[in-house]
């Protein structure tokens, strides 16, 4: 868009957001009082929570715990309250505020057997989910983590709802992945940004200073789910423009609980879990042809080589020290969580504080043998070494929310979080626990080290965090909200490594003891100021205009200290002999502002139209500022006179909705600059600078726009809910690293350029039912499911295709595919071995598939018996279309050399062809990897979870409200055609997931008990 | 009962939007919001700050750093053509190290295409911290000694990469200056230029002038012999002393000697012996090529006289299924152990090429340098043309063990002594039981094409040809 069509679009929308500044203030003072009850219309109980709302006005109220509630300043005259809560259907009655004086408007609610949260977060505030033309994502958080297996809020992202795709922590502590309708960018990250009651928290993946070869936290994680009262998903541009430059990849919108008024309400829950290991680790496989003289060793017999005459097998030997037990460091894990929370408060104040606390120790657990072994050495084994993958974390919260005057609420919420973690040498590393399973020498011991050393490699993580928020909302009028929201999520983390004198794997210098020991601090600062109007311009049509601005601020600032050669006993940096120090900063800030209008026709059509324009500091300095734009329409065609109205459909609506969004450069992408080194002449470490990068004067932020269309309905008495979305985002501008020619010799190997353009689309879809609403048996299903398809249609003018081992950017491909040149076998001479002669590999590689999946589907069956106090419930996960690199046993077959392919001389043809195809190629030089870039569909059994909720009766004789008790699952089991040990294997955080030496999720078994007082 | 919006009203109205409107223009236009966007980063060194005789000087020594990666201080081309050749097989996992090992490297290999953009490094830093040490009018010595380094790195990629080398550059404006495929021949006459160009610039009677002038000459005498121009190179080393060298230094805290780190210490590299049927056996227990045994080696597999390896030393491959024996190099037996990248011993080399090459005292050369090295005997005359140009070779490849010479001499020995490259490289069967390759080289990287003086199609090769 041009910049003046965006000015003319400006103007335009203010001035249809007339109705801000043009209210009759002299009507202020003639006010009243809105007060009443909101009661179950079956059984006359109390409804807690409700949200009540003066139509076109900007005031409303919420019921407390004996549903009652009060909604003062309202102007003298005639209004319509409506109210609304999850789990009930919507009402509204009308009634008249006399002057100065008070009238009451007691509501009836009856329940729906099904429904979706009437009630979705938008930049701009909270706003009904059917005046919302997007599809806006929504997870029960609160409801789920009591239930289920959930055990970081990456799980609660997981399968629950369309289009977000979770790729989750591969053991103990270990981040969760997550796309949100495919891949957008090909240089940026493709992570979602996160906002937590209303500030922009610190997500990082990849969130350490010391790897231990792949498997990385993230800071996501950090939070405590049983804090969370919802998730919402906000899936793309179209709908996540107002949350400014970096929302391009969706955005995760999380509100913690709040306290209601009432009288305090207790909540305290255990919960004790199992962590274990659910896969076949495979064997080494290895022959041997006889030795050529008595006193020499056996040679090496592959199968390849035995099929090509070059030798016979005399022995063969198959050993797995994963399965033995005196070798094997997989043992059972344990999770112990405890936690006590209290809501509550008057309509003055309202709190809720929650503390917990939980330590998670990992499956690993070093092996007998290797203990046996240091004992003997007369070692002293510390528990670090003992289970080396251990979470511990405590978090305590307090939320208030203030009225300062019934003009007036004050909102505060504090969150600390105190974590260690730890993590041992993994995935790809000589060091590490996993390679040394895979690559399993002759007689079925350890490929590389004894994991009983490579566990003494001591690697710590400890994160304090605060993320502090305080938010005013101001009302002096009746049609006009002032809001103020100001953050900092602020987080310390130092990140240790130690290997102590003598100890660790003995590789390199690592027995000489080194210590490596950084801190980052991170602080995510957010000031965001917006005003809202609300009037009703004409009976019939009602309208709300917000403007505002927002600041965002990410300031990263590092310093790191490494010691190497340390003294017997020492564990300090400062005790070693060669001292090394560094530190790195980075700061990025965004300055934005936004205006948005919204009208509701007859409350059955609802238009919104708004801009945004952002300067950030990360833009070239010959850019300015970005402009998104933003329209969608929500449209209740059931409420029409003219639609049919059958009696077995509630409500029909159909929405569409365009936007547009970006991804801001990193800090220093736009910088031409310099860079120092250090080089030792005449005996003395010197200092000297070497120009680094070119950067460049007009970058500006990765552009999507996205257009979505959907139809939602519900149906059968709202038993029946159905959502179906169709997407498209074009990326343009996107992002390109452009690889610089090697020829020019500067530091950085790339630049950031505006130059492609990746499209991404597809469908979402969701449908939940309450099939059986029984007294006694209830059964309710879950289906939600989304396929997306991704293009890169330009890599941008004169780049040529981006070519990496096994993945390439190829313009007509999506991003991020797998290319290889294939292969084709036959065993020409009928002896069930394959030789280099017979394979036949391509000249030219060929896209081979995506590799991230295209389709996900996951479908989750509830049943509630013995009069509804037994839930059973389970969630089935598929994912598919797509593929993975088995890089772990194309290791095993042409480095490690002990894979079925090669040793077995039982392999099935397939396995010794991709073998030999990968290790010699055909006529021993054309190799190809085609043969381990597999497909990784799968269905898991993702979650099972059997919950009893005790009668009132046996609560209160424990003192208490509520009892429940659950007994969970997670990761049980999956059905895979991928021949690794699990088509989640994954340890990188970047945008194509790695299976490289790597250890498979784990599986979880717990047992949680609530209990309310 | 609610009122709404009337005539006075809209245009009241119609105001306070345009109010409200301000925040998105004034976004755009404040100069209080371009101060509160402005970042600076303590991470980075704007240009403006490099604009001085002192950054010049910090210029010079991060050319020096550059060239260290490029050499001793980093995985380079004195591994990878050694791995090539036959000074080194690979003893680790990585698939790029085996391309090169088996002689079928293709042109995304990560390995090369990192000491490639490594030598490349070096030459733009020696580029622009020569332009800043003249505009500031440092010492000439200084400059020449960035010419030096710039006619290193083109011996160094004229011997190891194909034909069609692109020698690209920034200007003093910092922007890019692309450079078309400059073929074999070019590169080693640009080297002999900017050789000379040092050697004008070192004019002074300082040592340091006569350092810098003695490397130019090896260096100019270096692309002479590349040219087959014998007698103009040993002419240019003349006056170079045997004891001349200039090394790059290594300590844990700038940058460790990686031939140690990978060799000695990370086990990633194993040296050969007699590997492919041409190949030299380089444990022979020559002291210009020291080595020992790795404790956990298996002393059958390896010679008797080998001494086992120091504290520290890593005792077995990175790769336990690696076929070959697990041996280590002691020339540099620590991580901070020096490695010179320029000596005098090469002057006389060249001078014995020179001599075999016109008919002179080849052979007194070779043994009044081995003479000065105890253990080492007198050689003799093999007699035969093709004995004595093996005889020279050998002892150079003893002499400039993985110095990023092998290769190229074994070039030379096809492109200029007529021997086939079957009688030259490692060949037949590959230790994976594959068959070596044909290369010869190394190729220009696939992301070269990024060059917009590369005028060739994306899919086709950057390189003019292959050949040696």
């Amino acid at each position: 868009m041009k910049r003046g069509s965006v000015v003319r679009l400006t103007i335009a929308l203010a001035l249809a957001g007339a109705s801000l500044f043009a209210a009759p203030t002299a009507r202020a003072q003639q006010s009243g009082t809105i007060t009443g009850r909101v009661v179950d219309e079956v059984s006359g109980e109390p409804v807690v929570a409700a949200q009540l709302s003066v139509v076109g006005t900007s005031l409303g109220a919420q019921t407390n715990q004996q549903g009652q509630y009060t909604i003062r300043n309202v102007p003298a005259g005639a209004h319509r309250v409506r109210a609304i809560r999850v789990g009930y259907a919507e009402v509204s009655d009308s009634v008249t505020v006399p002057t100065g004086g008070s009238v009451t408007l007691d509501l009836q609610m009856h329940t729906v057997a099904v429904t979706l949260t009437p009630v979705v977060t938008t930049a701009t505030g909270e706003q009904r989910r059917i005046e919302v033309g997007n599809a806006v994502g929504q997870i029960q958080a609160a409801e789920v983590v009591q239930t289920q297996a959930v055990q970081s809020v990456g799980d609660l992202l997981t399968a629950r709802t369309p289009g977000v795709q979770v790729l989750g922590g591969n053991m103990t502590g270990a981040g969760s992945r997550v796309r949100i309708r495919g891949n957008s960018s090909l240089s940026l990250s493709n992570e979602p940004i996160y906002i937590i009651d209303g500030i922009r928290m610190e997500s990082s993946t990849n969130s350490t200073a010391i790897g231990v070869g792949g498997t990385t936290p993230s800071r996501v994680n950090d939070l405590n789910p049983d804090e969370i009262e919802n998730i919402e998903v906000i899936r793309g541009p179209s709908a996540a423009t107002l949350y400014g430059t970096d929302a391009a990849n969706g955005v995760i919108v999380i509100t913690t609980k709040r306290g209601r008024a009432g009288r305090p309400q207790w909540r305290a829950y255990v919960e004790q879990g199992l962590v274990y290991d659910n896969h076949d680790w495979p064997s080494g496989f290895y022959s041997f042809s006889a030795p050529a003289a008595p006193d020499e060793d056996p040679e090496s017999c592959y199968n390849y080589l035995v099929a090509s005459g070059d030798c016979t097998i005399d022995s063969s030997f198959v050993g797995n020290p994963a399965t033995n037990d005196s070798l094997t460091p997989l043992g059972t894990g344990h999770r112990q969580q405890y936690g006590l929370q209290v809501a509550g408060g008057s309509e003055a104040v309202r709190y809720f504080v929650s503390g917990e606390w939980e330590r998670e120790l990992g499956l690993l657990e070093m092996p007998s043998a290797g203990r046996n072994r240091l004992e003997a050495d007369g070692v002293n084994i510390l528990e670090h070494w003992e289970r080396p993958n251990t979470v511990r974390r405590a978090s305590g919260r307090a939320n208030l929310d203030i009225a300062l005057s019934p003009k007036a609420d004050l909102t505060v919420s504090t969150n600390y979080i105190a974590l260690e973690q730890r993590f041992p040498q993994s995935d790809n590393n000589v060091n590490a626990w996993g390679p040394t399973l895979f690559a399993s020498t002759s007689d079925g011991s350890y490929g590389f080290f004894d994991p009983a050393d490579s566990f003494q490699d001591e690697t710590w993580q400890d994160v304090d965090r605060l993320i502090g928020q305080i938010g005013t909302n101001v009302r002096p009028t009746s049609w006009l909200s002032l809001r103020g929201n100001f953050g900092l999520d602020y987080t310390s983390r130092v990140d240790q490594e130690l290997c102590r004198f003598n100890t660790c794997a003995d590789f390199g210098t690592n027995r000489e003891g080194f210590k490596e020991d950084t801190r980052t601090n991170f602080y995510q600062y957010t000031a965001d100021v917006a005003a809202t109007g609300t009037f009703q311009l004409t009976p019939m049509l009602n309208s709300r205009t917000t403007a505002g601005v927002q600041f965002f601020r990410n300031l990263f600032d590092q310093n790191s200290a490494e010691g190497d050669q340390l003294p017997p006993g020492a564990t300090q940096t400062s005790a070693a002999a060669v001292l090394d120090a560094s530190e790195s900063t980075s700061d990025s800030r965004t300055l934005g502002a936004y205006i948005e209008e919204s009208l509701a026709w007859q409350d059955k059509l609802f238009v919104t139209g708004a801009i945004r324009t952002d300067r950030n500091s990360a833009f070239g300095r010959d850019f300015s500022a970005v402009y998104y734009p933003k329209l969608s329409v929500s449209y209740v065609i059931s409420s029409e006179p003219w639609f049919p109205q059958p009696t077995w459909m509630n409500q029909l609506r159909l929405r569409s909705a365009y936007g547009a969004s970006g991804r801001q450069p990193n800090p220093n992408d736009a910088a031409q600059f310099f860079s120092t080194i250090t080089t030792r002449l005449d005996a003395t470490e010197s200092p000297g600078i070497v120009f680094n990068a070119l950067g460049n004067p007009n970058l500006k932020p990765e552009r999507s726009t996205e257009l979505e269309v959907g139809i939602d309905g519900t149906f059968w008495d709202n038993r029946l809910n159905t959502e179906f979305t169709y997407y498209h985002k074009d990326s343009r501008d996107a992002l390109i690293d452009r690889v610089l020619p090697p020829s020019l010799g500067i530091g950085s190997t790339s630049r950031l350029e505006n130059l492609g353009q990746v499209v991404n689309q597809g469908v979402e879809g969701l449908v939940n039912a309450q099939l059986v609403d029984g007294a006694a048996f209830a059964w309710d299903v879950t289906l939600n499911g989304s396929h997306n398809t991704n293009e890169l249609v330009e890599l941008g003018k004169d780049i040529p295709p981006i070519i990496g081992t096994t993945i390439r950017e190829i313009e007509g491909y999506p991003l991020f595919g797998y290319w290889e040149r294939p292969f084709t076998y036959a065993d020409a001479d009928g002896d069930g071995l394959i030789s280099e002669t017979e394979i036949d590999v391509a000249e030219d590689a060929v896209f081979l598939g995506y590799s991230i999946p295209k389709t996900e589907l996951a479908f989750v069956n509830g049943f509630e018996f013995w009069n509804r106090r037994f839930r059973l419930q389970a969630l089935i996960d598929y994912k598919g279309g797509h593929k993975l690199y088995n890089n772990t046993e194309r290791f095993r077959c042409v480095d490690a050399a002990n894979c079925s392919g090669i040793g077995n001389p039982n392999a099935s043809l397939f396995e010794q062809a991709r073998a030999v195809a990968a290790r010699v190629g055909e006529d021993g030089t054309e190799r190809t990897l085609a043969g381990y870039i597999e497909d990784a569909s799968f269905i898991r059994f993702r979650e099972l979870s059997l919950t009893f909720t005790a009668p009132a009766s046996w609560a209160s004789r424990l003192g208490g409200r509520t009892l429940s008790a659950t007994l969970a699952g997670r990761n049980l089991g999956f059905i895979t055609d991928y021949t690794g040990l699990d088509p989640e294997s994954n340890y990188g955080q970047g945008n194509v997931p790695a299976d490289f030496l790597t250890q498979p999720p784990p599986s979880y078994v717990t047992f949680r008990i609530n209990f309310g007082f | 009962m609610n009122a709404y919006i009337t005539g006075p009203r809209l245009r009241r109205a119609a105001t306070a939007a345009l109010l409200a409107a301000l925040p998105l223009a004034g976004l755009t236009a404040c100069e209080e919001v371009d101060r509160s966007l402005a970042v600076t980063d303590p991470d980075i060194i704007n240009p403006g700050d490099v604009n001085s005789a002192a950054a010049a000087e910090a210029l010079r020594l991060g050319a020096i750093a550059r060239l260290n990666q490029a050499t001793s201080g980093g995985e380079s081309f004195w591994l990878l053509g050694g791995l090539m050749a036959d000074e080194w097989r690979s003893s680790d996992t990585f698939v790029q190290r085996d391309q090169t090992d088996q002689r079928a490297v293709e042109d995304n290999n990560a390995n090369v295409s990192d000491a490639f953009r490594s030598a490349q490094r070096a030459f733009l830093a020696a580029t622009i911290a020569g332009r800043e040490l003249g505009d500031f009018e440092q010492p000439g010595w200084q400059v020449g000694e960035m010419h030096v380094i710039q006619a290193y790195i083109e011996n160094l990629l004229g011997e190891h990469m194909c034909n069609g080398i692109p020698f690209s550059v920034l200007n003093a404006e910092g922007a890019e200056e692309y450079s078309p495929r400059l073929t074999t021949s070019e590169v080693f006459e640009r080297a002999i230029a900017h050789a000379d160009s040092a050697i004008a610039a070192a004019s002074g009677d300082e040592a340091d002038d006569e350092r810098v002038r003695n490397a130019a000459a090896v260096m100019k005498a270096r692309a002479l012999v590349n040219l087959g121009r014998y007698a103009e190179a040993a002419a240019a080393v003349a006056d170079v002393p045997t004891d001349f060298e200039i090394v790059n230094e290594h300590s844990q805290t700038s940058r460790s000697n990686q031939i140690w780190a990978l060799n000695n210490s990370g086990a990633r590299w194993t040296m050969s012996l007699g590997e492919g049927g041409n190949g030299l056996d380089f444990v022979v227990n020559d002291p210009r090529v020291p080595a020992c045994r790795p404790s956990r080696t298996d002393e059958a597999t390896v010679p008797a006289f080998l001494e086992p390896c120091p504290g520290g030393t890593a005792s077995r491959p990175f790769d336990r299924a690696t076929p070959v024996p697990f041996l280590v190099q002691q020339k540099w037996p620590e991580r901070e152990s020096p490695a010179a990248w320029v000596n005098g011993i090469e002057a006389r080399l060249i001078e014995a090429e020179a001599a075999l090459a016109g008919g002179g005292d080849w052979l007194g050369i070779l043994n009044t340098l081995r003479a000065g090295v105890d253990g080492l005997a007198p050689l003799t005359d093999p007699g035969t043309a093709e004995g004595r140009v093996d005889l020279l070779f050998k002892e150079r490849a003893f002499w400039l063990f993985s110095t990023g010479h092998r290769l190229g001499d074994l070039r030379r020995l096809i492109r200029q002594y007529g021997r086939a490259e079957d009688d030259v490289f490692p060949t037949g069967e590959w230790y994976l039981g594959a068959s070596y390759g044909d290369d010869v080289n190394f190729p220009i990287p696939q992301s070269e094409h990024n060059n917009p003086q590369v005028d060739v199609p994306t899919d086709a090769p950057v390189c003019i040809d292959r050949n040696a």
